[in-house]
This record gives structure tokens, sequence and C-alpha cells, in this order.
């Protein structure tokens, strides 16, 4: 029998029953949304994530004594470690020839105010003027007035350079140029405004206060730790330059030869590295959730298909009577159950898709549709209908003609 | 002509539970290409067994069932398809049309089986439609036909395979008598048109539009006589 003779009979029967397919369907469709929902998120946020933090940390890498902290011991143990300070980021300068600039930062954060308003939880960073230098060159500049010079950091000057987000929330409209912010309990003067950077993953990049470090650390004490930031010459010198700046580090910090790094080193791919752990962690929940409605969903499908082949006993026994093979009928509920579980499939992919694009544009996640996301959905939602249709299918393809006949 | 259908001693014993029932104790009986054949007897005689078997549902205990020169039990399940598909065109009591189907696609599916192309089925089930006199309900379900049109139109899709036999099992059962007689007078033409047929019926009236009469028994022929 013709492929499209089945396809043809499969889909006037579903269509007969349109609610009782449309709830056969239903673990299917939930399995196959969750994945295409989920997948097309992560994807966005790994596609927004490395691309902003490609961006963000071009050739830029940090060095601090903390690194990834998992446990409370360790933190102490990290504690005890020297800190840094605006010499090692000189020494790191100066002494590497793959960096371009080193920099010391450390940050903390405050509430600023300008008269009656006030922005809150403003990252407030203590840096030197090679920091201002590092992030020039990335790209990101001051957009109004100018950056921290060594005269301000030398001179301890109680100055500062505001991100868009704190200009626009203190002053609207007026010029914050020489106009005095108050960060915690002590006046700045504004000296320049960062260009707008925008938000990464929702989170302002823009709402900043950068002092100088020997302001800083005269104001939240010298305990506050220090990183340092460098920027290598260009892309190729990337990793070369950490490798001299770990050299340099270890040996102005006496670390003996057998003993591991007292400090981290991190860059945007260590982030992504992190990163990326986190999401195929997020991946494998999602493929247990769709194993499982899929499964059930199979079941599920299977239990009507074999409710469809005892209602439609009589109809299976006309078509033997009248030439039907047995492959023509196992064809037939194959193609029906495909088919149901097709379109499940389908409907789960227009659903997750919709429910992609709406949570991203709702919310700031990002979303990627991915082809082969809405592919393996498709292929997964019709080899479940196939595998857990050929128990019914063959059920009707052994039925015996006259008892299937003279079935009421 | 002889020689389309020959049963030999065939028996046929099911087993309900664990009693055997002897549906057919043997049988011995020939069909030309061109007999229009009646079989009567009383319910539990065997009628229906023999119909199922004559017909390729079933296969025979013992004996020997030629169809065409071919031993039916030395056949694969397919092969009975085949023949059941191409050479056997059934009628039955009960019509067994699909109900979602209207008459045309009912008339067409033997073709489908067949593996006979698009453009030829079309023509085919018009013309079986139109020699049932149902060409302008070619587009009704079942359900939107009389019980006599439903009958032709289950007539026209046994008849569209230009099969070599019709099994018609009691197609006068579920018919007022003068529907019947319509279906009889059809069923006369078909055989006329050069077709065998065999009608399965407990009604003498309908047996005497036969050529010959075979009285069943007890799973037995207990008469054989011509019209």
């Amino acid at each position: 029998m013709q492929f499209s003779e089945s396809f043809r009979i499969a889909v006037s029967t579903l269509g007969v029953h349109k609610v009782r397919s449309l709830l056969t369907v239903f673990g299917t469709v939930i399995g196959v949304m969750s994945v295409v929902t989920i997948v097309s998120i992560i994807e966005g946020m790994n596609e927004y994530v490395s691309e902003r933090l490609v961006a963000e940390g071009s050739n830029t890498f940090y060095v601090d004594k903390f690194g990834m902290i998992t446990n409370y011991e360790e933190y102490l143990e990290a504690m005890k470690r020297k800190d840094f300070t605006m010499d090692d980021a000189r020494a790191v300068e100066r002494l590497a020839p793959a960096v371009l600039a080193a920099g010391a930062v450390a940050e903390t954060r405050k509430t600023v105010r300008y008269r009656s308003n006030s922005v809150s939880g403003v990252n407030v960073r203590g840096v030197d003027e090679r920091y201002g230098l590092i992030e020039a060159v990335s790209g990101v500049d001051v957009e109004e007035g100018r950056i921290i010079s060594r005269e301000d950091v030398l001179r301890r000057r109680a100055i500062c350079v505001i991100g868009d987000d704190v200009k626009t929330k203190l002053f609207g409209g007026v010029d914050p140029i020489g106009k005095e912010v108050r960060v915690g309990r002590h006046t700045f003067r504004v000296i320049g405004v960062g260009e707008k950077k925008g938000t990464l993953l929702g989170i302002s990049q823009d709402s900043f206060v950068r002092i100088p470090l020997t302001a800083f650390q005269k104001i939240f004490g010298s305990r506050t730790p220090v990183a340092i930031a460098v920027k290598a010459r260009h892309q190729e010198s990337y990793e070369l330059a950490q490798d001299e700046v770990r050299a340099i580090l270890r040996a102005r910090r006496k670390v003996p030869f057998s003993k591991p790094d007292d400090f981290n080193i991190m860059g945007a791919e260590t982030f992504m590295e992190l990163y990326r752990s986190f999401t195929s962690t997020a991946y494998l929940v999602t493929v247990g959730i769709a194993a499982i409605s899929l499964v059930v969903g199979g079941i599920v499908i299977m239990n009507i298909m074999l409710v469809s082949v005892t209602e439609r006993t009589r109809e299976i026994g006309i078509r033997k009577a009248i030439g039907a093979r047995r492959g023509d009928i196992m064809l037939q509920f194959l193609i029906e159950s495909l088919i149901l579980s097709g379109s499940g499939g389908l409907i789960g992919v227009l659903l997750g898709v919709a429910i992609a694009l709406l949570i991203s544009g709702v919310t700031p996640l990002p979303a990627a549709i991915r082809a082969w996301a809405i592919i393996m959905g498709l292929a997964v939602a019709c080899g479940v209908g196939t595998f857990f249709g050929i128990y019914p299918a063959a059920r009707a393809a052994k039925l015996d003609p006259i008892v299937a006949l003279r079935y009421e | 002509m002889s020689g389309l259908i020959e049963l030999k001693s065939v028996t046929k014993i099911y087993e309900v539970g664990a009693e055997k029932v002897h549906a057919l104790r043997g049988i011995d009986l020939e069909l030309s290409s061109n007999d229009y054949l009646a079989i009567m007897g009383p319910s539990g005689s065997g009628k229906s067994t023999l119909m199922n078997l004559i017909g390729c549902l079933d296969t025979p205990t013992s004996g020997s069932y030629r169809f065409k020169d071919r031993e039916v039990k030395d056949l694969s399940d397919d092969e009975l398809a085949r023949i059941r598909n191409k050479e056997i065109g059934f009628v039955f009591q009960t019509f067994n049309l699909l109900p979602r189907a209207d008459a045309s696609h009912n008339v067409e599916l033997p073709l489908i089986y067949a593996g006979v192309s698009r453009a030829e089925r079309k023509s085919k089930v018009e013309a079986a439609l139109k020699a049932v006199g149902l060409e302008d309900r070619a587009r009704h379900r079942p359900a939107e036909l009389s019980g006599g049109q439903r009958q032709r139109a289950a007539i026209a899709r046994a008849l569209v395979n230009e099969p070599s036999v019709i099994l018609a099992d009691e197609p006068t059962g579920n018919l007022d008598s003068k529907t019947g007689e319509e279906i009889m007078q059809a069923m006369g033409k078909i055989h006329d048109a050069g077709n065998a047929i065999i009608l399965v019926t407990h009604e003498e009236y309908i047996a005497k539009h036969a050529r010959r009469i075979v009285r069943l028994r007890d799973g037995l022929i207990e008469a054989d006589e011509v019209v």
C-alpha cells in the first residue's frame, strides 16, 4: 500500500478525535517544548556571555590573592596571603614584555548621593592611573572630562569618575563635571563621566564610581584586597603575558619553587569555563526532564493506540478481508502514531520557540533559537511515536480477520 | 471450464476451550469459473466456516483446498491476502463498509491494497459505482446511504478488482424483501457478465436465483442440486 494512503487514513482518523489526540500528545508537547525553550535560553546566554566577555576582557586578565574560593578553610588560608599593591602592578608592567599595562584596583559597594538624590549599591572602585588606561584601551573611555591621573593617585585627591547610570540618576540633565557627590560619608568632585556600556544580563555596567586607589584605601581601609588588572599587548601575547606575570609575582612574593601560586589569575576564559560548567548541568537537567516526559508521553500514545486498535477491530477485519496484508495494517497504525507524536513534537517546538521569544522579550535573558534543537526535538518525538507505536501496530496486524470481522 | 475452486475432504475443527468443535467434517466441492452456487443450511451447519475457508480468511484443519490449482494451506499470510485482494470479492450481510469513508473511497480500498495507480483507481471506481447505479452517491458516507445503496456500494467494492469469484454471505439478510430482490437482480447481472458467485443464504427464494444449491447439515454436504 502506498505511504500517502496510510498518511491520509491517519490524518482523517486523528481528525475525528481532535481532543483525544491533543491530550494524547501532551507529554510529547511538554518534553519537546522544555527542550526547545531551555536550549534556546542557554544558547542565547552562551552567545551573549561569550560576546560580552570577549568585548569586556579582550586581552585583559585579573590577578588577586583569592581566586575561586569554594569553602571557608580556603578563605581563611587566602586571607593570610600577602595583599597586592600598586608596586606589584608597576613591577608587572615594567618587567613583563608581553604586558601593555597593569593597574591596581580595589572595590566595594556604597550609596552615592548628590543633594537629595541617591543611588544605592554603586560599585565603588579605587583605581590607579594605569587601570583607567587599560579601560580606555579596551574601548571604554570617559565621555566627558578626564580619567584619573598619576597626580590624583599620588596626592590622594578626592575626585571621581562616575558611570552613565550614576550621572543620569543623580544629575538628570545637569552637567556633573565639577559637582561634588558623596560616596558613603566622603565627598568627591566629579572629573569625568564614563561612556555608556549598557547592561550585562540585566545588570547595569554603568553604575560605578572610580576614585583614586590611595583615597579608597584611606577611607575603606587598606585591608580591602587589591587586584591587578593586566592587559596584554595583543591577542597572541595573551598567554605569554599570563606566564610572565605568574613568574614575576612568584618571585616578588617569594613563593618557593615547590609550592603552588599564592594568587590566582582569572581571564575571560576562566569565567567562560565556570559558566559553561553551570550550563552543562542545566542541559543535563533539561535532558532528564525531557526524557521522562517523552517516555511518559510515549506510553500514553501507546495506550491510546491500543484503544484505537480495539475500537477499529472491525475496520481492520474489513481491510484484511479485502486484501490488506499484515505489513499494510502495521504501516497504517505506525504512521498514525508517528503523526500523533510528530504533531505533538511540532506543537512543542512552536510553543518552545514562542516561550523562548516571550522570555527574551520580557526579561533580560536573551534567546537563541537553534535549528539543531528543533530538529532534535522533532526527531525524538517521531522516534518515540514510532517506538511506542510498534506494539499496538503489531497487535493490529496480527488480528485474525474472521474474529475481527465478527467484532461488535 | 472447471477447477477454479476444488475442496477435497476438507475438515475444520475449532478448539473452544477444552472442547473441539467439528465445524466441517469432510467437504468435497468443486466450482467452475462461471458457477452460481448457493450454500444453504441451518445455523451451526458450517456455512460460515465454509465461506471463510473458500474466502481464504481461514485454512482447513485437514484435507485439500485448491484455489486456481494452488494449495491454499501452503500459502503465506501475505499470499492469502493477495488472493483475497485480487481473486475474491466479499459481500457481507452487514455491508462492512468503512463508516468514515465515502462510497467512492470504500470502493477504492481494494485497488489501493493492490497497488493500482491513482489515475487508474479513479476510472475503475467510477466504472464500478456506475455498474451498481451509485455514481451519484459517490461522495456519500455509508450513514448517508440506504441499506440497499450500502449493499450496492459493497458489491461495487467486491467487483472493482475484477475478481474470479464473488462471495456473498447473506447479502440480503439486512434488507427488506423488495431491496433484497434488487440486490439479487444485481448479482444476477454480475453472473451474466461471467463472474462465479457463491451465495450463502437460508432463504429458499433467495437461493433460487442461483444455478446450483448445496445444502449443508452438521458439517457435511447433504445435497448438491442444480436449480
